[in-house]
Formats: C-alpha cells, structure tokens, sequence
C-alpha cells in the first residue's frame, strides 16, 4: 500500500446531490478492495458526475462529453492488469455516448460503469435526460418529453454486459457493495446509481425513490437472464429493483486477444517483422 | 524505356489481382513499377481498369499513352482507345469487338477459350496475364512461380489448373505468329523489389514504429491498414480494434496513448470529421496519436474510390480552440516509410495529435520498393518516446510542469504513490481543473512552445529536385503530386529549366526561413500544383508566410495529375495564369493531341 488517498478537492457539487454519497461509496468500495489511486484507471465523462475527476484520485481521463467509455476501453486494451473504471451521468453515457455503451456491453470489456442515473442534465443547467419519464418537464422540453425512456438496465442485459446492478445515492452501503461486486466481476458490469438531483429535478427526489425502489431479496438469483429482464422492465411501472439484477460469466475482451499474453505496455517492442516485408516481395 | 501496359473489364472480373501480377512480374524482371487501379464504388458491375507502367528506371507515376491495351470486355476499348497510339498493342478478343483504331492487333479468343475450358470469367484473368508477358518478352517460369505463391496451399489441382490456363495464354501469342516485343524480359540485375502501396506502407513501417495499438473504422481508400494491421496482430503482439464508429475510435486510441501504448487511427475525410473533438483532447490533455488521413474528393460522400487533396486546410484547423498539431504529407511510397516513423516519435516527442495525410492515388498505387533499403531503414529506427517514462522523481507529480521547451515530462501510469489525469479542462501543472486566468495562459504559451521547438529540432525543409538556382521554372506543390511533377520534369528538361520544392512537413511551417527560400526564385516562373480546386496549399502558404503564388494549375476531377497535363500546361502560350484550372483529363488530351498535330 501506499500513502496515497482517493481524497482530492472538496466537491462543489450542490448540499444534498446524489453525488456526495455515490462518491464515499466509490472510494469505500475501492479502499476496502485493497486498492489505492497508483492501481486504478478512472475516465471521467462531462457533467456534475464527470467532475468527480478533481474529488477523487487515480490515473484518470476526463476527456470529452459522451466518450468516457472509448476512453476507458483504450486504457483497458494498453494495460488489463490495472482496474478499469467509468464515472458519468446518464446523459453522457445513454445519451451521447449510447452508441458506445451498447458495443461496449457487447465486447464484455473488463470495465466497470458507474452511472449516475437523475434523470436530468445538471451542469448545463437542467435540460432532460435519455432516461427521464415520458412528459418530464425541462428546460429543452417544456412541453414535456416526447421520447420514451432509455432503459440502461434491459439494454445492458440484452447487449451482453456480464453485471448488472442498480444502487440509490441514498444507500451508500448498498452502492459500496455493488461496486466491490462490480469490480471483481470480470467483464462489463454496469452499476446504475438513482440520484436525485436537488437543484433541477423535482419530481425524481428521494423521497420518490423511497416510495418507488425496493431491495431485491435473498431469494433472487442474478443468474436467471429472463427474470433479470423481467426485472428491468418495471421502470415502466414506476418501480425500482436495487441490487445485482444479473450475472454471468463471459470470457472478456482482452481474454480473447492471445496475443495479450501480459499488458501491452509492458511488452518488449516486436522486431521480428521480417516476414511482413516479404509479403510484399 | 517507359512502357504502359493496361487492362480493363467488368469490377469482379479480377482485373485487381492480374494488375498486382504484371506489377510483380515486373520486379521480379528487374524493372520499376508505377501502378493505378481505377474502380466506381460497387462491388460487382461498373468498369474497372489497372495500369502497370514500368522501366529500367524509377518511375513515379501513370502514363497517358497506353502501349499495350487487354480488354476483358468492349467498354475496355471503347473508353480508353483514345491512349493508343499507332505502335499501341491491343490484346483483345474479335467475338467481343471490333479494333478500329490503326493499332496492333493481337485477336486472343477469350470466349471460346472460356468455354473449352469450362472456366469462370475470373481465371481468363491467368490467359490474359500470361498472353501479355508472352507478348511483352517476360519469362513464363515468372508467373509459373506467383502461381505457386498464391495457389500451393489451395493443393495440387487448382496450381496445375492455373498452370495449364497460363500455358494456353503463352502459347497462343507464340503461335499465334505476333511479333514479341523484350521490354519485360528478364534482366540480369534485380536487386529484390517490394510492390506496396502507400497503406501497406504506412502499416508495415507502424511495426517497426512500435505501434501497439490501430483503431479503424472501414472508409475508403484508408480501410485496407486495418485490415493487413488485423491480420498481423497476433504475430506482432499488437492490438487491432474496429470499434462501433470513428468517435470511439480516436478516443479508445486516446485512452490506449494515456495508459503508455503507441497508439494510431485511420480514416478518411469523413470519419476524420466525427474525429476532431478527440483531437482538440489530445490537444489540451496532451496525449499522442497518430492519425492516418487517407484523403478522398468530398464534401461529405464525395467520389469514394477517386483522389483528391482536399482535406489539407481541415487536417491544418482540425479540432476546436488553439493547440499544437503536426501535419506531414508524404509524396509516394518511399516517404510514406520516412515519414510513418517520424509521425510516431512526433507524436510521442511532442505529445501531440500527427496526422499523416494519403490520398487514394498514394494509398492503393503500387510502387517499387527496394527491399534493401527498406530492412536498412527499419533496422536502423529505434523509437524515441521524448519525455514519455515508467518511472518518475517527481513528487507531487506534475503531468502539466512549466517548461522551457513546452514539453512535460509524461509518466506511464502505474507507479507507485503516484496519480494524476489527462484532462479536457484547463488545468494547472499537477493536472486539477482550473479557470485561472494567469494559469491559462501560462499552460496556452507551454503548449505553443512545443511548436517553436519542432520548428528547431524536427522541422525539416522541403526537398528541391531540380537545380533552384539555374531554374527558369519552379512548381511548387506538396504530397502526391510529386510523381507526376517528376515525370513532368524529365519531360521538360530538354527544353525549360525546371526545380520542384516539395513539402512534405506542411504544417506549421517557419516563416523566415520558407520566404528566404521563395526569395531565391524571385524572377522565376512559379506554379502551385495542387489536387484540389481552392489551391489549400498556396492559401497555407499565404496564411503562415504571406507568400502568395499567382499561377496555379489545379485538378479536382477525382483523378491524379498525369505527368502529360503538367507539360502541357507549361507549354501553352495562352496560359490563362491564375486561372489555370484543367477541365477533364480528357479536355487536356484532347489539346495536347491538338499541338502534336
């Protein structure tokens, strides 16, 4: 172990934002795994989410709105022997980065995505988000919402990620419980976190997610694919299921690449290329 | 000796692979090679053609005048008998067409030949090939071997087939009583040739270049690095990625370069555009990448299978706000080996976006290539990663630290008690977010350092072929266009004094010392050859020097100069200077074949 905290700046983020406890959550999980910022890749996307980048240490990106997973799947492909982990909103990750997320499931990347879920675009100042309910009221939608909600968890399941888990920002045990599985789970694990975002969405608060969200029991088997569906399909109904809705196992991403033998920054350079020139002969 | 051989038929005929075989057949001779494939953007149906021109020689780009003409189909002769002259050959089959021109004759009877043999259209390919080495002087023994290259591990039936077909297409010409010409046969010197493409150019020199990493999303004419670099992978220890669109492709490269590994992308125009966001990150986060931009005629779906520089000036401003970026443009083959390496260690050295620019007549036409020189270069290359390091005495690190040449040092992650981010935002040395105004600035003026330090350590002057100072005439153009300028100019060297300054790192470029090299050809006659229809070149050239070049001869048809309509344009006496646009290929012949009369 060394020195070094996962505690950078202070947040800035508004009194009382999912943010604070999605973040204690992440640092908690991560500490008590054993691990510390020297062994981590982080890639921050844009948003309230994303600035997570100045609050909580590692080898980060915080790159460009949208691109956080691509980042994160670069950083996975140089060296898989580093964790590799995705922090941003819903609006980066389903919204402009929904095309990445759906391949991204599909390649099983070894990567954890850790999706702060408001419903709503909160550094730009409240506009909606993909997941928001049909009709929500915002400031691009004033009429409310016409598209259907994104349902990240029967996308991820149905796309191939091999983990798939929802936590509440008000439940911080729950949420550091779902990371440590995340992380240790090899292949895509996606952890939805629901947030109330205090400042911009006032119907989605916590007090509505303690109506709506209830635990999964003991008695529930992640591995079972088409109650998971099941499961992820009552967001339609305005319910809520917290904890590991599915799991499976997958070889991932860089199991498949043989020539991966170990990370490939730390191979030696190749010069035996001598028989590439000659396929030119 | 120049000599043109030329084939045509329906796209899915093979006319592709019998071109690479004369070309092949060629060096193996002893001969240089110059090759060009013209295809529409179609997978079956359409008319494509290959030409091969070779000689003793070095040669740099196609001919006008075809000498030996195969046509696989009527429309072959009917497009192109406008090429022939009178000592032209013409291999063609009298079931299919009529010869009218006053031309050579050489009936072969590719239908019945078809028939007899109960062969699909594809194999006339191996009679075809075979019937124009036979005429051509070429050793049979040369093709008999590329058929066992390319067909011993298909067993021994379909090598004996292919044999057999060859034979019929040799020992017809033989029989046949036609003349044989020597200028494909064999020659006592032939030092061992590669035929390569400039994509197969840049993705072999990327091996040695330690590239570990290629992203790519399929778009013509870039798209076949992606494939020949996700063939190798595994032999190489490398990773080839196509991920879901050209936006992942940058930045998973962006996250490969963070996390220590040699990273590149290739595209074309269009792909480049999703691209530039990326590149404005690597910009400001200072991360390398290289970014092969195989450029093909726009805007947006353009003419996907033709060429055209048109892409420069983007390449030159890609990315959003202010940040420091290399462009180079190599002219063939050759230099696509050079400058691949250089783009790699500029990338690292600077850790900034290089982009590296083709264009479909660089990046699918063969040259030759001598292997020698190719095992020399490679063999002598050894990465230079700049200030890029495993380990590090810094503590607190600082990824961003003010220096005096612009460059910070950048650590691998992984160490120890160490952490820091590549950041989008603004950010101060130890990497954190900031909107400081002195901070800004001061992290502005250590990025655009970097670019005073290239211009003094990697900047390299264009090359000048020809005498500058004795020069009454003086073409100036950058990239592809070098073959054809250099063809031109062995043309004109009987009569008109010429040079050619060719730029290879266009951008940025020194402001001094470009005009103390235009100021040598004050009094000259200066022409600015560009494959485009804006003259992206001169406005560059303007914009970073203030130099400013009146004549300029510019072709944007989707075709490549020919070495012909650059004489010709010297020549005219009613050179409508400045506005020296040429029309069509065809509008050019058509003048040239004017003043001949």
């Amino acid at each position: 172990m060394t020195n070094v905290s996962f505690d950078a700046y202070t947040p800035t983020w508004c009194p009382g934002c999912g943010d604070w406890g999605i973040r204690v959550g992440i640092k908690t999980a991560l500490t008590q795994m054993g691990l510390d910022p020297s062994k981590v890749l982080l890639s921050f996307d844009i948003g309230c989410s994303g600035n997570m980048n100045d609050f909580l240490n590692g080898y980060a990106m915080h790159g460009l709105h949208g691109r956080a997973l691509a980042t994160a799947i670069g950083m996975k492909v140089a060296n898989h022997d580093m964790t590799a982990i995705v922090i941003g909103g819903d609006g980066g990750l389903y919204g402009e980065g929904g095309n990445h997320f759906l391949h991204a499931c599909r390649g099983n990347h070894d990567i954890t995505v850790i999706v702060h879920d408001n419903m709503v675009y909160g550094l730009t100042t409240g506009q909606v988000a993909p997941t928001a309910e049909e009709g929500f009221v915002s400031k691009s939608t004033p009429h409310g919402i016409i598209e259907t909600p994104v349902n990240p968890l029967a996308l991820a399941i149905t796309q191939g990620a091999t983990y798939v888990a929802q936590g509440f920002a008000g439940d911080a045990r729950l949420i550091i419980e779902l990371i440590k599985g995340a992380v240790a789970h090899k292949g895509f694990s996606l952890v939805n976190i629901l947030q109330p975002c205090v400042t911009f969405n006032k119907i989605n608060t916590y007090q509505y997610y303690l109506q709506k969200t209830y635990k999964l029991d003991e008695s529930y088997d992640p591995t079972n694919k088409q109650q998971a569906i099941q499961k992820s399909l009552e967001v339609t109904e305005e319910r809520f299921p917290l904890g590991l809705l599915y799991k499976t196992e997958r070889k991932c991403y860089h199991e498949h690449m043989t020539q991966l033998d170990k990370p490939l920054v730390h191979k030696d350079r190749f010069t035996d290329y001598s028989s590439f020139v000659e396929e030119f002969i | 000796m120049k000599y043109n051989w030329k084939i045509g038929g329906e796209a899915g005929f093979g006319i592709m692979t019998s071109g690479l075989t004369v070309s092949k057949i060629a060096t193996r001779s002893g001969y240089h090679i110059f090759d060009y494939a013209e295809y529409p953007s179609l997978i079956r149906g359409g008319h494509n053609t290959y030409e091969v021109a070779f000689s003793y020689e070095e040669i740099h780009s196609p001919l006008t005048q075809v000498d030996l003409l195969v046509c696989l189909n009527k429309e072959t002769y009917e497009f192109h008998k406008h090429r022939l002259v009178r000592e032209s050959r013409v291999i063609y089959d009298p079931e299919m067409l009529e010869v009218t021109e006053d031309v050579i004759k050489i009936p072969v009877p590719f239908t019945k030949i078809k028939k007899d043999e109960q062969i699909q259209q594809q194999m006339l390919n191996s009679v075809a090939v075979a019937a124009s080495i036979s005429l051509l002087g070429a050793d049979l023994s040369v093709l008999e071997q590329m058929i066992h290259e390319q067909f011993d591990r298909k067993g021994e039936d379909v090598v004996k087939f292919n044999l057999h077909l060859a034979g019929i297409g040799y020992e017809h010409i033989t029989s046949s009583g036609a003349q044989k010409l020597e200028v494909l046969k064999h020659r006592p010197e032939t030092p061992t040739k590669l035929v390569m493409t400039g994509n197969e150019m840049f993705s072999l020199a990327s091996i040695p270049a330690d590239c570990r990493h290629y992203a790519s999303y399929p778009m013509t004419p870039a798209s076949s690095v992606l494939g020949i670099l996700a063939a190798w992978q595994y032999k190489a220890g490398i990773v080839v990625r196509h991920p879901e669109d050209e936006i992942s492709v940058i930045n998973s490269a962006l996250g490969s370069a963070f996390a220590g590994v040699r990273s590149a992308v290739g595209t074309s125009g269009g792909g480049f555009a999703l691209m530039v966001e990326a590149l404005s990150y690597a910009g400001v986060a200072e991360i390398p990448v290289v970014v092969f931009l195989s450029m093909r005629p726009g805007p947006a779906t353009g003419l996907p299978t033709w060429t055209e520089q048109g892409d420069l000036l983007f390449a030159v401003h890609a990315g959003h706000g202010e940040f420091p970026k290399v462009v180079l443009t190599p002219g063939d083959v050759d230099e696509m080996a050079e400058l691949t390496l250089v783009a790699y260690d500029l990338a690292d050295i600077y850790q900034i976006p290089v982009i590296i620019t083709s264009d479909k007549f660089l990046s699918e036409s063969h040259k030759d290539v001598d292997k020698a020189w190719i095992d020399q270069l490679f063999a002598s290359h050894t990465p230079n990663r700049g200030k890029i390091v495993h380990d590090t005495e810094q503590s607190p690190y600082l990824r961003y630290k003010l220096s005096e040449d612009g460059i910070s040092e950048m650590l691998i992650p992984g160490k120890e008690g160490v952490f820091y981010q590549a950041n989008s935002y603004e950010h101060i040395e130890d990497s954190h977010t900031t909107e400081d105004a002195i901070v800004r600035k001061q992290q502005v003026d250590k990025r655009e350092k970097k670019v005073e330090t290239y211009l003094k350590n990697h900047f390299k002057m264009p090359k000048i072929y020809g005498d500058l100072d004795s020069a009454d005439i003086v073409f100036i153009s950058w990239g592809t266009n070098k073959g054809p300028i250099l063809e031109a100019q062995k043309t004109l060297n009987g009569s008109h004094k010429t040079a050619y300054i060719h730029f290879t790192y266009v951008y940025p470029l020194p402001e001094k010392e470009i005009q103390e090299l235009f100021d040598r050809c004050k009094g000259k006659r200066i022409i600015l050859i560009e494959n485009n229809a804006h003259g992206q070149f001169g406005r560059l050239l303007r914009m970073l020097t203030g130099i400013t070049i009146e004549e300029k001869v510019l072709k944007y048809d989707g075709r490549p100069f020919f070495p012909e309509e650059l004489v010709q344009h010297v020549l005219s006496e009613h050179v409508h200077q400045s506005e020296g646009h040429l029309s069509t290929q065809e509008d050019v012949m058509a003048k040239l074949a004017e003043r001949i009369d």
